[in-house]
């Protein structure tokens, strides 16, 4: 049980995902993107390996159809996987093996991949690829939340019978450097998507500041002046 | 303000991270760590490339401490920067620069970095050094655990007058693998600490299931059924 989308902002090439499932700390195991190669997500029953090696292979020239040829070759359990994968031209390759449980699938929009297990049905993924789509000039970490309240909103992990909560969430988005220029998660909580949006509007709040402190140390407020800032501006 | 164990396990060769403080999201930062080449935090005002290259470096076979000589020669902020690099062999060292503020400092043994900055007092990280040395043939992750929290209680950030709470933290190990053994994360809360000690006991029973499904899907338990039995177990 899990929902997600990976995406690419054409405007920037900035790459990301965004994700969330019932299971716990979910954020720990996004291993795969990488700027300006691409980003890679293996889900369902997941090999871990996968996210890694995609990175290294997408980064060595190999497009995501090839990748995915080659995880297969490599995986005795392939059908029991569900990967994206995307690089940085925005070329993708998808797969949903068919051991995953429950109602699972991918679907392939403009510069995005959906793909999800254990969802209530295939309207999920088209409330995940609405939130995406929905304001393409926003950054991209805004379009991946919306893409996770989209998928939220169209009923999300469960079936017929019974609604599985979203236990953990997170957003990544790299640009050109070495780390993520968005990482945010949480990891164990009743409401993981709702959280989430708290904490990545609370981080963007904060990002600016974080990065000039690092860049210009001899110039920069303390934080106790920033967040006193903050509170009077939402005063 | 922030205070950091990085530990390296003696027996299995585990490295990780313990971190906490008083920015938001400060996992973030935390992805100086590779399973058999090191450890590595860069703090303070942080210079947020210092991870990549000191994890490059150190994968060439560069020692901890050429390694930090290098990300200060590379940095014309040393100053104000607090790093600290454990390599594979446990040479561990760290830089607390003269311009960081509040007290700073660093407690460095073989195998491990206690380090923190706008803190209570060189207390503080003595009591992290203590709290992750207490039991050394415990699992890393553990030790870590113990380190930061052994920080909190001895009075963490800020000064007897204002003092400042945790809003993030994390926990991060790896071992052998292309990816991390354990990997957890608060980053905005009131009390991330005491938060991250909880996250830590809820995944703590789901890291073997989730490992074993991943690596034979075929059969595997449901996570509901999975859950039943942890209820069960209670």
């Amino acid at each position: 049980m899990t929902y997600s989308i990976i995406g690419r902002c054409p405007r920037t090439g900035r790459l990301g995902l965004g994700i969330t499932t019932f299971s716990l700390a979910v954020g720990g195991r996004c291993e795969g993107l990488a700027a300006n190669v691409g980003v890679c997500k293996t889900q369902a029953f997941p090999n871990r390996t996968n996210d890694p090696l995609g990175i290294k292979l997408m980064g060595q020239g190999y497009v995501p159809s090839r990748v995915m040829e080659m995880f297969a070759a490599n995986d005795t359990e392939h059908d029991f996987r569900q990967i994206a994968i995307m690089d940085r031209e925005g070329r993708i390759a998808a797969h949903t093996g068919s051991g995953t449980r429950g109602w699972s699938g991918h679907k392939i929009d403009a510069d995005c991949v959906a793909f999800g297990n254990g969802l209530v049905g295939p309207q999920v993924l088209d409330g995940l690829i609405a939130g995406f789509t929905a304001k393409p000039d926003d950054a991209l970490e805004y379009r991946l939340m919306r893409a996770l309240e989209g998928g939220r909103d169209a009923g999300g992990q469960g079936d017929a019978n019974s609604h599985r909560p979203e236990r953990s969430a997170a957003i990544k988005v790299v640009d050109r450097l070495d780390y993520p220029d968005v990482d945010v998660r949480v990891d164990v909580h009743r409401t993981a998507v709702k959280e989430l949006r708290r904490v990545l509007e609370e981080f963007k709040l904060y990002e600016e500041f974080y990065r000039e402190r690092g860049r210009n140390p001899s110039k920069a407020i303390p934080q106790d002046v920033f967040v006193a800032n903050l509170k009077k501006q939402r005063a | 303000m922030t205070y950091t164990i990085l530990g390296r396990c003696q027996r299995t060769g585990r490295v990780g991270i313990g971190i906490a403080t008083f920015s938001i999201t400060v996992g973030r930062y935390c992805w100086g760590v590779k399973s058999n080449v090191g450890v590595t935090v860069s703090q303070a005002f942080a210079n947020e490339r210092n991870n990549a290259l000191a994890l490059r470096l150190l994968t060439q076979g560069f020692t901890a401490r050429a390694v930090l000589q290098q990300l200060m020669d590379n940095d014309p902020y040393a100053e104000y920067r607090q790093i600290g690099v454990i390599d594979r062999t446990g040479m561990a060292v760290a830089h607390t620069g003269p311009k960081t503020r509040g007290w700073s400092g660093h407690v460095v043994g073989e195998n491990y970095v206690a380090f923190g900055n706008g803190l209570m007092g060189p207390e503080i990280a003595d009591a992290i050094a203590k709290g992750f040395l207490a039991e050394p043939e415990s699992d890393l992750e553990h030790r870590l655990l113990m380190g930061i929290e052994a920080g909190r209680d001895a009075g963490g950030q800020g000064t007897r007058e204002r003092p400042k709470t945790e809003r993030s933290a994390a926990l991060r190990v790896y071992s052998t693998d292309t990816f991390a053994d354990i990997d957890l994360r608060v980053d905005l809360h009131e009390t991330a600490v005491d938060e991250l000690r909880r996250v830590w006991s809820y995944f703590k029973p789901y890291e073997p299931y989730y490992r074993h499904r991943e690596r034979n899907p075929r059969g595997a338990m449901g996570q509901e059924e999975f859950m039943k039995t942890l209820q069960a177990a209670e």
